[in-house]
């Protein structure tokens, strides 16, 4: 193997988030100032979406070995998956101080984690899709069990865990199968294969093990079951981290495979993405409708957008757009409404999650706070002129133009189902406060993070035109030229 | 670029009133009742242009690729809504200055008015579908933080969001209505689609389109049955009620059915989906707004019965009707603001809007009664109100009527009849009957609470004295807007006797017998056998009857699927694999699965095959911990073994090591746990040894069609070929994992680290607490 | 000898599936362990079977000559391999813990996190 072709600038976002892993895990050794660690994470993940930023600026990086592109879509995925981290490592700084979490091992986990979503984001080979989603799961196992004092979060690690490797497994015989069936493992050689052996029955199944697979790392119903559990019983930073950077990096393993290597297969895949779509809305809506916590009423509804993002998907090759900006939008408002609670939660008593009642009178006490989460509530309901409506008009048109009017009209139903849970928080918010209230958390990072992504979703719903031209069209360049 | 500006900079003003408020407080209503005002001189000079049928229409690119423009269109017809909204506007923010005086979050309230108020102009004003849509659903949304303004109260919050759900759902199904008429003529800009006439009805969509429309049109203009949000709405501040959900808001599903008229219209489904909607819900407002008590309730309910009538109007489709909408239109937006804004005057000065309590105002305020007075007589349509010249159009077109001109008619008159009472109970009853003795202490409101009335009310009175120094310019170019041929409106105050006439005399004549009798039939063991009557089988009472099935429908799921039991989610995971991969199975195409070995059966490799399989069987069924960790490494072994014989001598030794390493790793964490129990029982053990014995079956056939068919594998001589002259190495395995594919190995110690430091994190972290 | 070994992993997988939905943690563990050598194996007949041919270059040859088995499958397996070694080992901590906290390894008493 020659070093000049090692072209490893093309995978530098990765490469700078593992750097920073480790620098973390270094400097926990010698350093017990959690904030200061917290600072050197946030350095890292900035780093990171400055690298991003540069690259899709930039002219073309070419692929990594064949084993990873860093192409427009990678890159899309990469500032999704930066973003995000930026945001939770802010919400965070002050938030592992209050509920008592280890800085070290609570970043570093986090970078690696995201450092595996952005491979997997990258990856264009089933070695690296198969080891970028257990480097992802693996290092969210560990966080949705750090909280070792609560007995739900082991509870939910565990079952997690359990859940998690079995599908692994699926993906496993689903990538033995692909090869069986094309005699290749890279992406590009699978695509350039499909259409000779399509009618090969291994292919199929191999495909529908491989669909399987990423259906778990979504959350699609009814591959989802760890989801409320590992939500709720992992710190809420975590959660709201992963919520958004594991769906964003299955949903764009999901894509790339689906899309741009079975394109000639539609005709079947369509199916079953389409009732995984249905089932996954309808079911997570109506479980976020039962629900009295708002940490788990967001657990269960981040499920329900996992099925509109999967309507983006089961429209093709239309749809691909539509799912990134989908993807972005939800990382901005799902992160900021994880912060508000975050800001709301006490140690002790909250260990569950913030519970519906408290927050009441939220727009006397705190009315910026309110004024934010207001925001959220509207753009994740899909009201415009928010983030969270051009999503669902992009996914929704796509589906349109694809001819799945169906699956249109039943998310629309759906997000009319949602709007009754997310504005039942904005109504609880102005109701008067009970007296013996806490004061909210009052920190200089969270404060910034819930504005950022405030800000970001109301501009995003404003003027979505320069995200949407990122997003256009990404998928001619799906394997790196 | 100045029409966007007219149409945005309410959305600026709304941001800044707060500030304004803490600078300006009490003289904040009239400062910003100074941008409506000027708004709507600005449209005033658009009057000219529209008269002749032109239109303005500006476009700037929002979102290209979805082809929604951030577009303005300015005729007749939003002409007459934007000067309705800005002129009402400017009366409503004054009001509201006085009427919410020293509220604590007056400012946030002049902002969310603004914002409405800007919406409104959007979605009137909008010249792309979308940009239509969005404004659309942000009167429902301000209107929903409007209704739950008295927050404090439970019932406001339920009503706040009952409006919202019915709207919000109304609008959503629009937007898909929407993007489907989009798709049919592929384009939102809305002079294109006007131009394109009637490409939407040739589509095979057709129906679902206008079902989608109407959906949104109808919920948002209240019509049967979707009529129940509009009176739960009074909870909002009065302004609000006089402003949203009387003059303008509920309008926009009537301005949406104008403006689409010729895109979908002229059909049959449209004539009569739209005119019975509309026929069905002018008689039951009209006939529900008898029986109420409070005041707003009863205005509400009157408010159903015209937007009834507009929506009739505009499905009869004749020109004489969309005409007499049109004036319509106006009319009710003088008299029934001018009727709500005296309503919170009376509940500001006397504390009540019960009209059982109410009498006798008339000598403690006697402006708002003449302003009360008026409005009245333009609502019951006496000569020489505006309302009068209107009743005659209403009856003339309702004569002219295509289809059933008689049935229409008589049901005209039948809810006009009503109205004409109602107009007396709201506009007359409480200032001129017997004084009641519990009010209290009742005064004139101060002038901010009696301008906005009298003004409103004065018009109706001017323009129906004068109607061509107005209206006749207004409505001629709103008629022209909608209508292919350009004409010219005539209205005038007295036709002489005909037809027309002899009807409204019968209206007013019964209409004001029925208000005489108002104390016979209005007694309170009637009216509560009545409400009861009809609360039983109200939409409302279904809406709230869905609200909790779907909630006990969202429970009961999320018990049956989210159980907690982990077998159970993994029992839907492989029934759910099995399905989708044993339906491939049976695709046409399946090589043909085939018990001919391409190698045949050695014994000695049988030998170890019964092993793995006998050990499985004995690591399953033991019950003894640590048999089930020695059979678990024998399996281990055996399948060691096998990579030995097929050539995999690299697989075999890893192999060997690490299942070593397990085994040691088992046997030292297992005295820490407890022992093996039978936990399930016999029925649950059977049930999962058969999906399992299904789902192993169904991965051997899967194996024995996949070796069946030919294989090429496309890699492997390319590694066999290059693995000594490129990377110096004769193990081809060993080659392709630290040269060829280095950085899947890279990944491999990444994910150990990973692994290791997760199981790091979990130990030290037991170690402490 | 393909279908022997069709039988073995088929045997492996409903053993392992059968075990994954045991109450008890350890059974499941062991389950993930019969999957794992399942999945190995079924990765390892795909790239068909060949007797004694490893393919490893014979001293004195420039490259491999056919038959000999395909490298790649193997290569993979070793990954898998090693992985699933990760996987077990963290498997075994985690559940050492849960126990701990938990007091029960009784999938059936967990159920503090489900429910509405």
């Amino acid at each position: 193997m020659n070093i000049a072709d090692v072209q490893i600038v093309s995978i530098l976002p990765q490469t700078l988030l593992l750097a920073a892993a480790l620098v973390v895990f270094l400097a926990d050794l010698v350093w017990k100032d959690r904030k200061g660690i917290g600072l050197l994470a946030l350095a890292g993940v900035l780093a990171t979406f400055v690298a991003t930023v540069v690259m899709l600026a930039g002219p073309g990086v070419p692929t990594f070995q064949h084993m990873a592109a860093a192409d427009r879509f990678a890159l899309v995925i990469s500032l999704v998956m930066s973003a995000a981290a930026v945001l939770a490592v802010l919400v965070s700084l002050d938030y592992i101080v209050r509920v008592d979490l280890p800085a070290g091992e609570y970043y570093g986990l986090l970078l690696l984690a995201a450092s595996g979503m952005m491979f997997l984001g990258a990856a264009t080979h089933l070695m690296t899709l198969f080891l970028s989603l257990e480097i992802l799961s693996i290092a969210l196992y560990a966080l949705a069990g750090i909280r070792t004092t609560d007995i739900r979060a082991g509870e939910a690690a565990l079952k997690y865990f359990l859940l998690g490797a079995f599908a692994s497994a699926f993906l496993l015989y689903g990538m033995a199968l692909l090869y069986g069936a094309t005699g290749t493992t890279s992406l590009a050689g699978i695509a350039a294969a499909v259409p000779s052996v399509q009618t090969d029955p291994m292919l199929i199944a191999g495909l529908a093990l491989l669909l399987i697979g990423f259906a778990f790392k979504v959350a699609a119903v009814p591959f989802h079951m760890w989801t409320p559990d590992v939500y709720q019983g992992a710190p809420s930073s975590v959660t709201a981290f992963m919520s958004v950077g594991a769906k964003a990096a299955g949903f764009a393993a999901l894509v790339r495979v689906l899309v741009a290597v079975f394109p000639t297969l539609y005709a079947w895949w369509v199916w079953p993405v389409g009732v995984l779509a249905v089932l996954t809305m309808t079911w997570g809506n109506l479980a976020a409708l039962a629900q009295g916590n708002v940490k788990r009423m967001l657990a269960y509804s981040s499920i329900a957008h996992a099925g509109y993002i999967l309507v983006g998907v089961a429209a093709g090759e239309a749809g691909v757009s539509g799912v990134l900006f989908y993807l972005m939008a939800y990382a901005l408002m799902n992160i900021g409404a994880f912060a508000v609670l975050i800001a709301l939660e006490r140690a002790e008593e909250d260990a569950a999650g913030v519970e519906l009642e408290r927050m009441r009178g939220l727009f006397h006490r705190r009315p910026w706070l309110a004024a934010a989460m207001t925001v959220f509530m509207f753009s994740l309901a899909g009201m415009p002129p928010l983030a969270g409506f051009f999503g669902k008009l992009y996914v929704f048109s796509a589906a349109v133009r694809s001819g799945l009017l169906v699956l249109a009209i039943i998310g629309v139903i759906n997000s009319v189902i949602s709007a009754y849970y997310y504005l039942r928080v904005v109504a609880r918010m102005a109701l008067a406060a009970p007296a013996e209230e806490a004061e909210p958390a009052r920190c200089p990072a969270l404060t910034i993070g819930t504005g950022i992504a405030a800000v970001g979703t109301v501009l995003l719903g404003i003027y979505p035109t320069w995200l949407l031209n990122l997003v256009q069209g990404t998928l001619a360049v799906l394997f790196g030229g | 670029m100045s029409i966007v500006l007219a149409c945005l900079s309410g959305f600026a003003l709304a941001v800044a009133s707060p500030w304004l408020y803490r600078l300006a407080r009490g003289a904040t209503g009239w400062l910003l009742a100074l941008f409506p005002a000027g708004l709507f001189l600005y449209f005033s000079s658009f009057l000219g242009t529209c008269i002749a049928g032109n239109a303005v229409y500006t476009a700037y690119p929002w979102i290209p690729t979805l082809g929604i423009d951030l577009a303005f269109f300015i005729d007749g017809l939003s002409l007459l809504f934007a000067l309705i909204i800005t002129g009402i506007g400017a009366l409503v923010i004054l009001y509201a200055g006085e009427y919410l005086h020293g509220h604590p979050h007056l400012g946030r309230f002049y902002a969310i008015i603004l914002t409405f108020m800007a919406s409104m102009l959007g979605v009137v004003m909008a010249g792309n579908l979308i940009t239509m849509f969005i404004f659309w659903e942000l009167t429902s949304i301000s209107s929903f933080l409007l209704i739950g303004f008295d927050h404090q109260r439970e019932q406001s919050r339920a009503a706040a969001l009952q409006a919202l759900l019915v709207t919000g759902a109304g609008g959503l199904a629009m937007l898909a209505g929407l993007l489907l008429i989009g798709q049919a003529n592929g384009t939102f800009a809305l002079p294109h689609l006007l131009s394109q006439g009637g490409a939407v009805r040739q589509h095979p969509l057709y129906l679902p389109i206008l079902l989608l429309i109407l959906l949104g049109a109808f919920t948002k203009s209240a019509q049967v049955p979707f009529h129940f949000w509009l009176p739960g709405a009074m909870e909002a501040p009065t302004p609000v009620s006089a402003y949203l959900h009387s003059a303008t808001m509920v309008k926009a599903g009537v301005y949406l059915l104008v403006r689409l008229g010729p895109v979908l219209g002229g059909t049959e489904a449209w004539h009569y989906l739209v005119t019975t909607a509309g026929a069905v819900t002018m008689v039951i407002g009209a006939v529900l707004a008898l029986w109420q008590t409070d005041l707003k309730r009863i205005l509400a309910y009157s408010t159903v019965s015209t937007l009834g009538t507009l929506v009739l109007l505009i499905g009869l489709d004749t020109s004489l009707s969309i005409k007499a909408a049109m004036v319509f239109l106006l009319v009710h937006a003088l008299y029934k603001g001018a009727l709500f804004l005296v309503a919170g005057a009376v509940d500001h000065a006397a504390g009540s809007r019960d009209i059982t309590q109410l009498g006798g105002l008339a000598r403690a305020m006697p402006i708002t009664a003449t302003a009360a007075v008026l409005a009245a007589l333009s609502m019951a349509g006496f000569p020489p109100m505006l309302g009068f010249i209107n009743k005659e159009l209403l009856y003339e077109a309702k004569l002219q009527a295509p289809r059933a001109s008689e049935l229409i008619t008589t049901l005209g008159i039948l809810a006009n009849v009503a109205l004409v009472g109602v107009a007396g109970i709201v506009g007359v009853k409480p200032f001129f009957s017997k004084r009641h003795t519990t009010l209290q202490h009742a005064h004139e409101v101060a002038p901010a609470l009696w301008i906005g009335p009298l003004v409103l009310a004065g018009w109706g009175l001017f323009n129906g004295l004068w109607p061509d120094v107005l209206v006749n310019p207004l409505i001629t170019a709103a008629v022209n807007a909608v209508q292919p041929e350009i004409t010219s409106v005539e209205l005038k105050l007295w036709h002489g006797i005909n037809p027309v006439f002899g009807l409204s005399v019968i209206t007013v004549i019964a209409g004001v017998g029925l208000f005489l009798s108002h104390d016979l039939w209005f007694r309170e063991n009637w009216r509560a056998w009545l409400l009861q009557t009809t609360s039983r089988i109200s939409p409302q009472r279904l809406y709230e009857l869905g609200l909790v099935g779907l909630n006990k429908l969202a429970r009961a799921q999320t018990r049956l699927l989210q159980n907690g039991y982990l077998r159970y989610y993994l029992l839907t995971i492989v029934a759910t694999t099995i399905g989708l991969v044993g339906y491939t199975l049976f695709m046409p195409g399946l090589p043909t699965v085939t018990t001919e070995s391409k190698l045949d059966i050695l014994v000695h490799e049988g030998v170890i095959a019964g092993i793995i399989i006998l050990a499985t069987i004995m690591a399953v069924t033991t019950r003894s911990r640590l048999a089930a960790i020695a059979a678990m490494g024998t399996v281990g072994y055996g399948v060691a073994l096998l990579y030995i014989l097929f050539s995999a001598p690299d697989l075999a030794m890893t192999q060997f090591a690490i299942e070593t390493l397990t085994v040691i790793l088992f046997v030292l964490v297992i005295y820490r746990l407890p022992r093996f129990a039978l936990l399930s029982s016999t029925p649950a053990r059977i049930r999962d040894a058969l999906v399992a014995l299904l789902a192993g079956g169904m991965m051997s056939l899967l194996v024995l069609a996949a070796v069946a068919g030919p294989f090429q594998s496309h890699l492997a001589p390319y590694f066999a070929a290059h693995s000594l002259d490129l990377a110096k190495g004769r193990n081809v395995v060993n080659v392709i994992l630290v040269d060829f594919r280095g950085f899947d190995t890279l990944g491999e110690i990444t994910v150990l680290s990973v692994a290791a430091l997760g199981i790091f994190a979990l130990l030290k972290l037991r170690k402490e607490h | 000898m393909e279908i022997i070994l069709a039988i073995v992993i088929g045997v492996l997988y409903a053993g392992g599936l059968y075990m994954m939905k045991r109450r008890s943690i350890v059974k499941l563990v062991i389950g993930l362990a019969l999957l794992g050598h399942a999945a190995n194996l079924l990765i390892f007949t795909m790239g068909r079977l060949v007797r004694g041919r490893p393919p490893i270059i014979p001293t004195g040859a420039g490259q491999l000559q056919a038959p000999f088995a395909d490298p790649l499958p193997q290569a993979l397996i070793l990954t898998a391999i090693v992985i699933g070694f990760g996987i077990q080992a963290f498997a075994i901590v985690l559940i050492k813990r849960a126990y701990q906290t938990v007091g029960t390894d009784d999938l059936d008493d967990m159920k503090a996190t489900d429910g509405i």
